[in-house]
C-alpha cells in the first residue's frame, strides 16, 4: 500500500550519509557516484553485487519467515555459521566418493540441517517455555562464532587445513564445488536463493501451512480459535528460518570460499538479513530487490577505499544502519499522525480512531 | 435547540457547548453539536453506537480537541487541552472502560494524579476523604482494598469517588450501566440523585431508552454525529427510538417457539480450574435442544468465557463431558467440535473469530478443512455467494476484513459459522456494539437457524437481550449455575439478584 516508504527510507539514509561525508571533508556527490559505479556501473560490478546479494536473499528470507509470525529470530548469523560448519564437514567427509550433482545437493542440505539444529534450541525454549527468543538467538550467535573460530584458528580440527602454517579451512573436494558462471565469482548459490524465494512465496500463498501461518501472524487468538497449535507454528517458523540461514552458510562454502572460511562468513550477513526483511515489508519478492540494493551498498564500501582521498569504508556500514532506522521509523509515520504539542487544536490525536490505518486523509 | 425544563433560568449553565465539529480520518464524528448542561440536573445523551456520543464526551473531558466550536463553563469561554485542565475546571469523566491501576489500592488510585498531593503521599488524609465522600453519596468503598480484587460495580464506584475527590461538579458518565446488574444500576441511580441534589450536573451517556427515561431531567438525542433533538424524559419510548434511529423501529422481535427436539449440545459436570484473574467453572451442567435458545446471563467475568470455550473445544475442562449432537468431543479440540456440528461465534469477533488483516474470502475459509496444498479457485465465488446471502456490504471478497463496519464484520463471522448448518451455535454477545439495523439482522439469522433445528447457547451480559430472545435462562455466578428456568416464568428482578450472587445455591 505504501511502496514509497522503503524508497524514502533509502533516500533519507543517503542524506544522513551525505551530512557525515561533508563533515569528514568529502564531496558526497562524488562518493555516491563512485559507489553507484562500483556496484551497478558495469557488468563485473553488477556481478559482484549479485554475489554479495546471494547470501542476503537467504538470510533475508530467514528473517522474513519468523517476522511473519512475529517471532524475532536475531540468530540467522549463528545459524549461518553452523550451517557452513556442517556443510563443509559433510563435504569433506564424503570427499570424492560422490558425483558432483549429488555432492552439491548434499552440501546444501547439510547446511540447512546445521541451521535447523542450531535454531532448534531457542525454538524449543520459546515454544515450550516461552523464553524470549531475541535474547537466546542473539547470544547463540556468539557461541556459533566462537565455535567456528576455534575450529579453524584454535585447534587442529577436522575442518582445518593440516598443511601450511597459516590457519585456514581444508579445501572441500571439487565435486562439492558449485559451478560458476564463466570465470566470474557468480555461482550456483544465486539460483538456489531464487528457488528458495519461490518456495517461500508458494508456501505462504498456496499451502495450508502458509495460510495458517498468516492467520497466526495476524492474530494468535484467531489461530487458537481455528485450532492451529501455537507451539507447532512457532517451532516450524523457527526451523524453516534456521534452514534458510544454514543454506546461506552452505553456499558460501560451496560457491565462494570452497572451505570453512570465518573471514568470508563473519561479515554480518545474518544481521543484514534483518534489514533486508524489514525493507522488503516481509514480501519474498521484495527480498530479492532489497538484497541486491544492500549487496550493492556493501560492495561499494571496498571501492571507496580505493578513492584517492581514501573515504572510509565504514560509510557503507553506516548507510546500511541508517536505511534500517529510517525503514523502521517509516512504519510509525505510516500508522500514526504526528501531533505537535504546540498546535493542539489542529492536530489529530493518537486516538483509537486515528490509529486505524484507513489510508484516507483528514479533509 | 436548547430547551429548558425549569423555564428562563438566570444562572448560566454549568456547561454549554456550541457548534462542536470533530472529524477523524474518514468520518465526521461530531457535526455542529450543541449541548446545555445545568447544575442540579441529569442531562442524558442518547444515541446509537457511532452516533458521536463518546466523541462529544471526550471533547467535554479534554481528551480530544474539537476542530471547531466553543465550550462555556458557567458562561465563560474555556479551552480544554487535556483531561487535567478539564478536571481543574471541575469537569470529570467516568469512562466506560475504567482507567484504574489494578495493582494499586483504592486510595492510591484516587490520589494518583492529584496535583495537591505532596511528594510523599499523605495516605490517612486520602483515606478520610474517600470515607467522607463514600458516606455522603452512598458509595461505600474500602480505601485500602486493591482494585484488582474489586467487582466491576465497585471499580466503577472508585472511578466516581476519584472524580468527586478531585472536586468535579460536572460528571460525565459514559455508558455507566453497561457493566452493572439491575440492582447495582439502582444504587448508581441513587448516587446520581444525591449528586444532583447537591447541585452537581451529570451527563449520562447511554443507548438504553428505559434508563434514560428513568434518570434524566433532559434528553439530548444524537444520530450520525448530529444532535437531532432535545426532549423531556417523559417522551414515549417509541418516539425516543425513532429519534435515535431516524425511522420507525419495531421494538418487538418475536418468533414462534419451536417444539423441543433432540439434545444438540450437552455439558455435564464441567469443572474448570480457576486461574489467576480468570474465573473457573464449578459443576456446570446444561443442555440445549434443537430449536431452542438458552440464554446465559451473568456479570462479565463469572465464567461465561470459559463456558463458551469449553463448549467450543478450545478449553479442556478438568472434569466433565461435552457432547455435541451425540458425539463426545471432550478434549478433542476445536476442529473436532466443528466437525461434530458446533459453531462458535466468539464475543471478540474482530481478532478471535476472524483474522483482521486477511480478506473476507480468506476469513470465510478460516475454519474449513483444507488439503496441504490449497485449492483457492472456489474461494472467491464462495465468498461472493455468502456475501449475497448474508448481505455483507463490502467492495468485494478481497476486501480486508478490518476495514468493514462492525455489523458487516459480524455478518462475515456469522456467514462462516452458520453456513455450515451447525447443530449447535454458541454465540457470545452477538449484537454488542452493533447498530439497530445490524442487531435486527443478527437476531433474525439466529431465529432462522433455530427454526431449521439448530440449538443456540446465547451468552451475553445484555439481560434485555436474554429476556427477549431465549426460551430458557441460566444465570452464572462465580462459575456456578445459580438460577435456571424457562424465560416465561422468570422475573428480571430474580435474574438480577442471581447475577449479583444473592441466590447462591450450595
Amino acid at each position: 500500500m505504501y511502496p514509497l516508504a522503503p524508497a524514502a527510507a533509502v533516500l533519507l539514509a543517503l542524506m544522513v550519509g551525505a551530512f557525515f561525508l561533508v563533515v569528514a571533508g568529502h564531496d558526497p556527490i562524488t562518493v555516491y557516484r563512485v559507489m553507484m559505479r562500483s556496484s551497478f556501473g558495469s557488468t563485473p560490478a553488477v556481478i559482484n553485487t549479485l554475489v554479495s546479494a546471494t547470501p542476503l536473499i537467504l538470510t533475508g528470507l530467514a528473517a522474513l519467515v519468523c517476522f511473519r509470525v512475529r517471532l524475532w529470530n536475531i540468530g540467522a548469523e549463528g545459524q549461518l555459521y553452523v550451517g557452513a560448519i556442517l556443510a563443509s564437514g559433510v563435504a569433506l567427509w564424503f570427499g570424492d566418493r560422490l558425483g558432483a550433482p549429488i555432492a552439491i545437493t548434499v552440501t546444501i542440505f547439510a547446511g540447512a540441517l546445521g541451521g535447523t539444529l542450531f535454531v532448534a534450541l531457542p525454538a524449543l525454549a520459546r515454544s515450550w517455555l516461552g523464553t524470549n527468543e531475541i535474547i537466546t538467538t542473539l547470544l547463540l550467535n556468539f557461541v556459533a562464532l566462537l565455535l567456528m573460530n576455534w575450529l579453524i584458528f584454535g585447534s587442529r580440527s577436522y575442518w582445518r587445513d593440516p598443511v601450511g602454517t597459516f590457519p585456514q579451512g581444508k579445501r572441500i573436494p571439487s565435486a562439492a564445488e558449485f559451478p560458476r558462471l564463466g570465470d566470474t565469482r557468480l555461482h550456483l548459490g544465486l539460483l538456489v536463493a531464487l528457488v528458495a524465494v519461490l518456495l517461500v512465496w508458494l508456501m505462504l500463498t498456496r499451502t495450508r501451512f502458509g495460510f495458517h501461518m498468516r492467520v497466526f501472524g495476524d492474530s494468535e487468538k484467531a489461530a487458537r480459535y481455528v485450532g492451529i497449535s501455537a507451539r507447532r507454528m512457532i517451532l516450524m517458523a523457527f526451523l524453516i528460518s534456521g534452514a534458510l540461514a544454514g543454506v546461506a552458510g552452505a553456499i558460501d562454502v560451496g560457491g565462494l570460499s570452497r572451505r570453512l572460511d570465518p573471514n568470508s562468513l563473519a561479515i554480518g550477513l545474518g544481521y543484514a538479513g534483518i534489514i533486508v526483511a524489514a525493507l522488503s515489508r516481509l514480501n519474498p519478492g521484495g527480498v530479492v530487490l532489497v538484497a541486491i540494493l544492500i549487496g550493492g551498498v556493501r560492495n561499494a564500501g571496498t571501492a571507496l577505499q580505493a578513492l584517492p582521498e581514501r573515504v572510509p569504508m565504514e560509510i557503507a556500514v553506516m548507510l546500511e544502519g541508517a536505511i534500517l532506522i529510517f525503514a523502521l521509523s517509516s512504519e510509525v509515520f505510516i500508522r500514526y499522525r504526528i501531533r505537535w504539542p504546540w498546535s493542539a487544536h489542529r492536530a489529530i490525536t493518537g486516538s483509537p480512531f486515528a490509529a486505524i490505518p484507513t489510508g484516507g486523509d483528514r479533509a | 435547540m436548547t430547551s429548558l425544563t425549569d423555564g428562563g433560568a438566570v444562572e448560566p449553565p454549568a456547561l454549554e457547548v456550541r457548534g462542536i465539529v470533530k472529524r477523524f480520518p474518514g468520518t465526521l464524528a461530531n457535526d455542529d453539536v450543541a449541548l446545555t448542561v445545568r447544575s442540579g440536573q441529569v442531562c442524558a445523551i442518547l444515541g446509537e453506537n457511532g452516533a458521536g456520543k463518546s466523541t462529544l464526551a471526550s471533547i467535554l473531558s479534554g481528551l480530544y480537541q474539537p476542530d471547531r466550536g466553543e465550550i462555556f463553563r458557567r458562561g465563560n469561554p474555556v479551552t480544554l487541552r487535556s483531561p487535567r485542565e478539564a478536571l481543574g475546571l471541575g469537569i470529570g469523566m467516568v469512562h466506560q472502560h475504567f482507567r484504574l491501576v489494578n495493582r494499586f489500592t483504592v486510595a492510591e488510585n484516587v490520589a494518583l494524579g492529584d496535583p495537591s498531593q505532596p511528594f510523599f503521599m499523605s495516605t490517612p488524609k486520602v483515606h478520610r476523604s474517600i470515607a467522607a465522600i463514600g458516606d455522603f453519596y452512598d458509595l461505600p468503598i474500602e480505601p485500602s482494598a486493591v482494585v484488582a480484587d474489586l467487582s466491576v460495580g465497585e471499580q466503577q464506584r472508585v472511578e466516581i469517588v476519584k472524580t468527586l475527590y478531585r472536586g468535579a461538579d460536572v460528571l460525565i458518565l459514559d455508558e455507566p450501566t453497561s457493566v452493572l446488574t439491575p440492582q447495582e444500576t439502582e444504587s448508581l441511580f441513587a448516587t446520581i440523585r444525591k449528586m444532583t441534589a447537591e447541585g452537581k450536573a451529570v451527563i449520562f451517556i447511554s443507548h438504553k431508552l428505559r434508563e434514560v427515561r428513568e434518570i434524566s431531567d433532559v434528553v439530548t438525542v444524537m444520530r450520525s454525529a448530529r444532535v437531532v433533538g432535545t426532549v423531556p424524559p417523559i417522551t414515549a419510548v417509541e418516539e425516543l427510538a425513532r429519534l435515535m434511529v431516524g425511522r420507525d423501529v419495531d421494538m418487538s422481535v418475536r418468533r414462534r417457539r419451536a417444539p423441543g427436539g433432540d439434545r444438540v449440545l450437552e455439558l455435564s459436570g464441567i469443572h474448570v480450574d480457576r486461574q489467576s484473574r480468570r474465573g473457573g467453572l464449578t459443576g456446570v451442567s446444561l443442555e440445549v435442544t434443537a430449536g431452542e435458545i438458552v440464554g446465559v446471563a451473568g456479570v462479565a467475568g463469572n465464567g461465561q468465557r470459559q463456558l463458551a470455550e469449553v463448549a467450543a473445544g478450545l478449553l479442556l475442562p478438568s472434569e466433565g463431558r461435552v457432547i455435541v449432537g451425540g458425539s463426545d468431543i471432550t478434549g478433542r479440540g476445536p476442529r473436532a467440535a466443528r466437525t461434530a456440528g458446533l459453531a462458535y461465534v466468539p464475543e471478540d469477533r474482530r481478532s478471535t473469530g476472524l483474522a483482521p488483516s486477511l480478506t473476507i474470502a480468506e476469513n470465510l475459509q478460516l475454519t474449513s478443512p483444507h488439503r496441504p496444498i490449497l485449492n483457492r479457485r472456489h474461494w472467491h465465488s464462495h465468498a461472493r455467494s455468502l456475501m449475497d446471502e448474508y448481505d455483507i456490504r463490502a467492495p468485494g471478497p478481497n476486501s480486508v476484513t478490518s476495514d468493514l463496519s462492525g455489523g458487516n464484520i459480524q455478518k462475515v463471522l456469522l456467514a462462516r459459522e452458520l453456513s455450515t448448518n451447525p447443530l449447535a451455535i454458541v454465540s457470545a454477545s452477538p449484537t454488542q456494539g452493533l447498530d439497530v439495523g445490524a442487531i435486527a439482522s443478527v437476531r433474525k439469522l439466529l431465529f432462522e437457524h433455530c427454526a431449521r433445528g439448530s440449538g443456540v447457547l446465547l451468552i451475553t451480559e445484555d439481560l434485555e437481550e436474554i429476556m427477549e430472545l431465549s426460551d430458557r435462562v441460566v444465570v452464572l455466578y462465580e462459575g456456578r449455575i445459580v438460577h435456571e428456568g424457562p424465560t416465561s416464568e422468570t422475573d428480571v428482578t430474580e435474574v438480577g439478584l442471581a447475577m449479583a450472587g444473592a441466590m447462591r445455591v450450595s
